[in-house]
């Protein structure tokens, strides 16, 4: 990997990139006000299941449009999108995703035009347009395949700052919301970033049709956020 | 049928000692074809194939004596392994359906290949069917693959529900998620084919920990309700949703709006299935009421 690959990688996977990950808590607020988390193993816990999902659903809509944006192929591209929103049954989460995707996108198209990258961000303008447009939902797992496509960096870094992204925001929310130090919470990241290559190579060829996963409590806690008195983050 | 296309069956394609997979006697077929005859929905068009069975819709609801009742029966005493069943069920513009089972649907313990279920459910305008088979109890080692299609017009409402049992809970030492897998796929699109949501479920106790913290966490029984309807409907009775997770006491339910303003999807989690039954009850008090005006009939003794 080039070095400047690797700071592209960086910047977009970081978790301070600003797409606005800091108003979501990925139902972690959820989880803590009914105690189902509640301590740093119940927060591990959490954030494993949340990964697991993360890695079965959008990880492969992610990958299925990285393909589809290295054959120039928008409609291919459009189809994972659609795909992946048809699958996310909670609203919030609708929101978190297409939030992101978009702020994403239109940051993305900024910069890459703004400067000679060797970036190629076509796709990724004809893409925002169709958002714009109402033609394509815009959710964050594709947005980032695109702009990883864009800077010619391979699925599995785009499959890698995915997955490190939803556990930083979801670990980030935790430091809010519990009794939990800094210290242990790099920890869990550190931890769980170890199950990554194996839920990559689980899902590297498969179609949108394979998105699956299963986490009935984390789907009832993201249900009845919405119903939440106090609320620090939007989901 | 569905093993093609399903990457989670590929370890189980031997063939069992007995009937060979998905011949005579294991390839259940059924189609349940409903037509209004004056104010009364009449089951016109039954075709069954063994082991599955109907004889005849009854008309037992006294709240909706209109209402055409179909209790499906297995003749051979649950799901077994090797079997395919294929179900068609398609209600004409303004018939009204209840369909169910006549008990829970034991998928028995398997030492070869799996079985599989297909379903196509097909609304057309202001029909109205609730979909609520009795729990599926699935054994150790049982493999069990099902797909389920939903195509419906705009002004139809259908109520379906899915109920899991972990297993035979109180058999032996305790059979709770000794499954060796559970996939189940439901999705939904209007006629035209415009596709309105899905959901697919992959449940391999023994690959991945069902107890872990937002999975199962400490409950046996999952309850899973889709609400397809228009949009007034499914707003007004998602409002009376009142979500419910409570740990300590073992249940937890809540509803939110499914996308494309399809519906709504309602999760439960219970300890025991008479507890997730009575909120799922619950639920389909407030969608009868809404979507038809009428009550429940009551709870039948042996239910």
């Amino acid at each position: 990997m080039r070095t400047t690959d690797l700071l592209h990688l960086l910047q977009f996977g970081d978790s301070a990139f600003p797409v606005g990950a800091f108003s979501f808590s990925n139902g972690l607020e959820s989880g803590v006000q009914h105690g189902a988390v509640h301590d740093l193993s119940t927060l591990e816990q959490f954030v494993r299941t949340a990964i697991h999902q993360a890695a079965t659903v959008d990880g492969i809509a992610l990958l299925v449009a990285h393909r589809s944006a290295g054959q120039s192929d928008l409609d291919a591209v459009v189809a994972a999108d659609r795909a992946l929103i048809q699958r996310k049954l909670n609203e919030e989460m609708r929101i978190m995703t297409t939030r992101m995707g978009r702020k994403l996108a239109e940051l993305a198209v900024h910069m890459l035009d703004a400067k000679d990258s060797g970036a190629n961000p076509t796709l990724l303008g004809q893409w925002l347009d169709q958002i714009r447009s109402g033609v394509t939902p815009g959710t964050y797992p594709v947005g980032l395949a695109l702009v990883f496509a864009a800077l010619r960096l391979d699925g599995r870094h785009a499959f890698a700052a995915h997955q490190y992204g939803v556990a930083a925001m979801m670990l980030g929310a935790a430091l809010r919301l519990m009794r939990v130090s800094y210290l242990d919470t790099q920890a869990v990241l550190l931890e769980v970033n170890g199950t990554a290559e194996q839920a990559y190579q689980r899902i590297a060829g498969a179609s949108l049709d394979q998105m699956a996963g299963f986490a009935p409590l984390s789907d009832i806690l993201a249900a009845s956020h919405r119903h939440a008195h106090v609320r620090m983050f939007m989901n | 049928m569905l093993a093609g296309v399903v990457p989670e069956l590929a370890p189980y394609q031997d063939e069992p000692k007995q009937l060979p997979s998905g011949g005579l006697g294991k390839d259940a077929f059924l189609r349940l074809g409903f037509e209004r005859r004056g104010e009364k929905t009449a089951l016109i068009d039954l075709y069954r194939r063994a082991p599955l069975l109907v004889q005849q819709a009854l008309y037992f609801d006294e709240e909706m004596p209109n209402l055409a009742c179909v209790p499906i029966i297995t003749t051979s005493g649950g799901v077994l392994q090797g079997d395919r069943y294929a179900i068609e069920i398609e209600l004409t513009p303004g018939c009204q359906a209840h369909i169910t089972t006549q008990a829970a649907t034991k998928i028995h313990e398997m030492d070869a290949n799996y079985a599989a279920q297909t379903q196509e459910i097909v609304l057309h305008e202001g029909s109205y069917l609730e979909y609520l088979p009795q729990p599926l109890i699935p054994h150790r080692h049982s493999r069990f693959v099902s797909r389920t299609r939903l195509s419906i017009a705009t002004s139809a409402t259908l109520l379906y529900s899915e109920i899991l049992m972990p297993g035979r809970k109180h058999y032996g030492a305790g059979e709770r998620f000794a499954f060796d897998l559970f996939s189940s796929t439901v999705f939904a699109v209007r006629p035209d084919g415009a596709a309105l949501f899905a959901e697919k479920f992959i449940i391999e106790p023994h690959q991945a920990d069902l107890r872990q913290v937002g999975v199962m966490d400490s409950f046996d029984v999952f309850g899973n309700v889709v609400l397809l309807s228009p949009k007034e409907h499914s707003e007004s009775v998602l409002a009376q949703v009142e979500p419910v997770i409570d740990l300590a006491s073992g249940l937890a339910a809540a509803a939110c709006r499914l996308p494309g303003d399809a519906g709504v999807v309602y999760k439960v989690l219970g300890m025991e299935s008479h507890a997730v039954r009575a909120k799922v009850r619950e639920f389909w008090s407030f969608v009868r009421r809404e979507v038809v005006g009428a009550e429940l009939p009551k709870e039948f003794l042996w239910a």
